[in-house]
């Protein structure tokens, strides 16, 4: 009886600790693998420290002393004074290894038995699920226009070459000693219908007039001006899919005049990691070539930079003024009233027409083109800064909104009919706000 | 009559050939295009990304958009006011990178980086480094909601809005090896602000894109995500500054060890 029962709890007992042991260990390894190791080091894949793959393996055929390796994990400068081997190592990044006093070798048996157990196959690159989608639809349409052209040559020369037969057969059938030409022809023609002719020139004349004055119209309306760039950048992998905020690039848009474009180092902070399917890697070079960077062993800067030069794509004339804070900060403008939706544009960065600016939900709608005088100016008078953004804050909007509220109400009777003040009528529409 | 016909037909080949230079010059895709009164357009100084390499009213093709990405002269800094208290705080930081930042980081003497003598001597030291920023019962709201506002659009795609290092990034698996703020619980406020000015492991360095004053106030929020009761002034005593003091002594031992 009682030895039944022994056998029984010793049974219960040891299937305990078969069923918990192994799994805990390896929980146990997962949690401080991710805690302790996952910042700088990956199983698969270099990174701030070498891949962490059968490590053990890798340290025993290198010839490193027995246990030297858990000796490194505690502290890095004991084994690299003990073991030859660990010395090499240390080698490896110019940076060094962290000190885990705290783990035992137990612990750091579990961190790599977690390590080695994971499948090569979830090697995280980045962004390989991301089909490049732009650019396939603009090519068909350019192939189709050049099929236009090619047509129309074949059949202006089948006319010629009809006429030409057409011609001579006329030639040889008058036997004159004068051979007519083509323009003996059409004059001829002209002077036959000079009538519908006569009315044919005037109506071309005067589309050409009109036409040249709308293209005069359109000199300096850059609505859907898109330069070429150095790299090819898609916006919606960054701002959309990875949700990166428009401000930790452009990092001086609540700041400064201008919103900013990166530098590489700026770009580096990713991609120092990142480094793109097939596709983008190409891309991704260089920005390498231009911070100085090999990602072989770790990623090294060589300090050999390069300029990457970005063309400007909203260019304002020098005789008007825009600062972005002024409008980011005060105004409370999100970057998509100005800029559209950049968490779709695949393609490069453009001056996106008021048609689209006008699609997206709570914008503000406008008629005149992106980045006319009009456009802003018609902004500036839809624009509520009553209830804005920075009510409350104190300081210069808060004085001007009290003294159009408090003083004598008949002189801003105009303004405040409708019940909202606009920045026009704090002075938006006076030409020196802009132009000075 | 074919002569005449030849001066036409002459006439109006130039006439093409021009018009189709010109149409050439107007559609290329880097261009702009026409500008009515290219002297008020055109800025004579040199603006953000606009550097038409003009020089004395003469354009020089080789100084195109050179002059409008150099850097500061050596060792010049902004003017910051007259405020003690704030200039003392923006002066520019006392502790140098580590020996190898200039390879892992890329932050190269040559361009304005001070660099230490050892690796980590400097990191141990800012263990000690007290934030200059108090946070008292009256600021700390201010203070969080402006660390929100920084930690939002510089860290959150990273480090994840509530700090378990699951931001966007780390969840489309495009990014790996943030930390959950949760584990760094025996770091002094000065290590966390060295690690975001001069980048720690994989992270860059972050000092171009906030100033000292931001990266300060992130420190206080981010150690909100660390301690449960960060900040929160209704216990008797915030815990702020003895997790601190306690420290101390670790990096003692730690830089003895070295």
């Amino acid at each position: 009886m009682f030895n039944k029962g022994n056998n029984w709890l010793f049974a219960l007992m040891s299937a305990l600790i078969l069923i918990s042991a192994n799994p805990s260990s390896a929980q146990d390894g997962e949690a401080l693998f991710n805690s302790k190791c996952a910042t700088c080091h990956q199983p698969h894949k270099d990174m701030t420290g070498p891949k962490l793959y059968e490590v053990r393996q890798k340290w025993e055929e290198g010839g490193a002393k027995e246990g030297s390796i858990y000796q490194w994990v505690k502290n890095f400068q004991v084994a690299k004074a003990n073991d030859p081997y660990a010395n090499e190592v240390s080698a490896w990044s110019p940076t060094s290894m962290t000190i885990f006093a705290d783990l035992n070798n137990e612990q750091i048996d579990a961190i790599f038995d977690y390590v080695d157990a994971q499948p090569l196959s979830s090697e995280g690159g980045g962004g390989e699920q991301v089909a490049s989608t732009g650019g396939s639809g603009q090519k068909e349409e350019t192939s189709l226009g050049w099929i236009w052209y090619v047509l129309a040559g074949i059949f202006i020369v089948i006319i010629l070459s009809v006429g030409g037969v057409r011609r001579q057969l006329s030639n040889i059938d008058s036997d004159e000693e004068y051979q007519k030409t083509y323009a003996d022809e059409i004059r001829t023609w002209m002077f036959r219908n000079r009538k519908s002719v006569g009315v044919g020139v005037l109506v071309i004349v005067l589309a050409i007039i009109v036409g040249v004055l709308l293209q005069l119209g359109q000199i300096g309306v850059l609505s859907a001006y898109q330069p070429s760039q150095p790299i090819q950048f898609p916006h919606d992998i960054h701002a959309g899919e990875n949700d990166i905020d428009c401000k930790y690039c452009h990092n001086s848009a609540d700041k400064s005049k201008t919103a900013g474009i990166p530098t590489v180092n700026v770009c580096m902070n990713c991609h120092k990691q990142i480094q793109g399917n097939e596709t983008q890697a190409e891309q991704i070079a260089k920005i390498y070539e231009a911070a100085g960077f090999s990602p072989e062993g770790g990623g090294q800067y060589s300090g050999e930079t390069e300029n990457l030069v970005w063309n400007k794509v909203h260019v304002l004339p020098d005789h008007v003024y825009f600062n972005h804070s002024q409008h980011v900060v005060v105004g409370g403008i999100d970057c998509k009233q100005c800029h559209g939706d950049m968490t779709k544009q695949n393609e490069l960065p453009r001056v996106v027409p008021v048609e689209e600016l006008n699609e997206i939900d709570g914008n503000i709608q406008l008629t005149k083109p992106t980045l006319t005088m009009g456009w802003c100016i018609e902004c500036h008078g839809e624009k509520e800064i009553a209830n804005g953004p920075v009510e409350g804050k104190g300081g210069y909007y808060d004085e001007i909104h009290k003294r159009l509220l408090e003083n004598d109400k008949s002189l801003y009777q105009d303004y405040l009919e409708d019940g909202k003040v606009t920045v026009k009528e704090l002075g938006g529409w006076e030409c020196a706000k802009c132009h000075y | 009559m074919k002569k005449r016909f030849k001066a036409i037909s002459q006439l109006v080949a130039v006439f093409a050939t021009g018009l189709i230079t010109l149409s050439s010059c107007i559609s290329d895709p880097d261009s702009s295009g026409l500008e009515y009164t290219p002297d008020m357009y055109r800025s004579p100084a040199v603006e953000p990304y606009v550097d038409y390499g003009q020089v004395r009213n003469e354009i020089n093709d080789s100084l195109k958009v050179l002059q409008s990405s150099l850097r500061p002269p050596h060792e010049t800094i902004p003017y910051f006011g007259t405020d003690a208290e704030y200039v003392s705080m923006m002066l520019p930081y006392h502790r140098k990178a580590s020996s190898a930042a200039n390879v892992s980081h890329g932050l190269y003497e040559k361009e304005g980086w001070m660099l230490s003598d050892s690796l980590n001597t400097e990191y141990e030291k800012a263990k000690a480094d007290k934030n200059p920023i108090e946070l008292t019962e009256a600021n700390s709201e201010e203070i969080f909601k402006e660390g929100k506002r920084i930690y939002s659009s510089k860290c959150q795609h990273c480090h994840g809005e509530k700090g378990d290092g699951q931001g966007q990034m780390m969840v489309n698996g495009t990014y790996v090896g943030v930390p959950d703020y949760k584990n760094l619980q025996d770091l002094g406020d000065g290590q966390i602000f060295y690690s975001i000015y001069y980048g720690k492991g994989a992270m860059g360095a972050h000092s171009m894109l906030i100033n000292k004053k931001e990266i300060w106030t992130l420190v206080h929020y981010v150690n909100k995500f660390r301690f449960d009761d960060y900040g929160n002034f209704d216990v008797e005593e915030a815990p702020v500054a003895d997790s601190l003091n306690t420290n101390e002594e670790v990096s003692d031992s730690l830089e003895s060890a070295q």
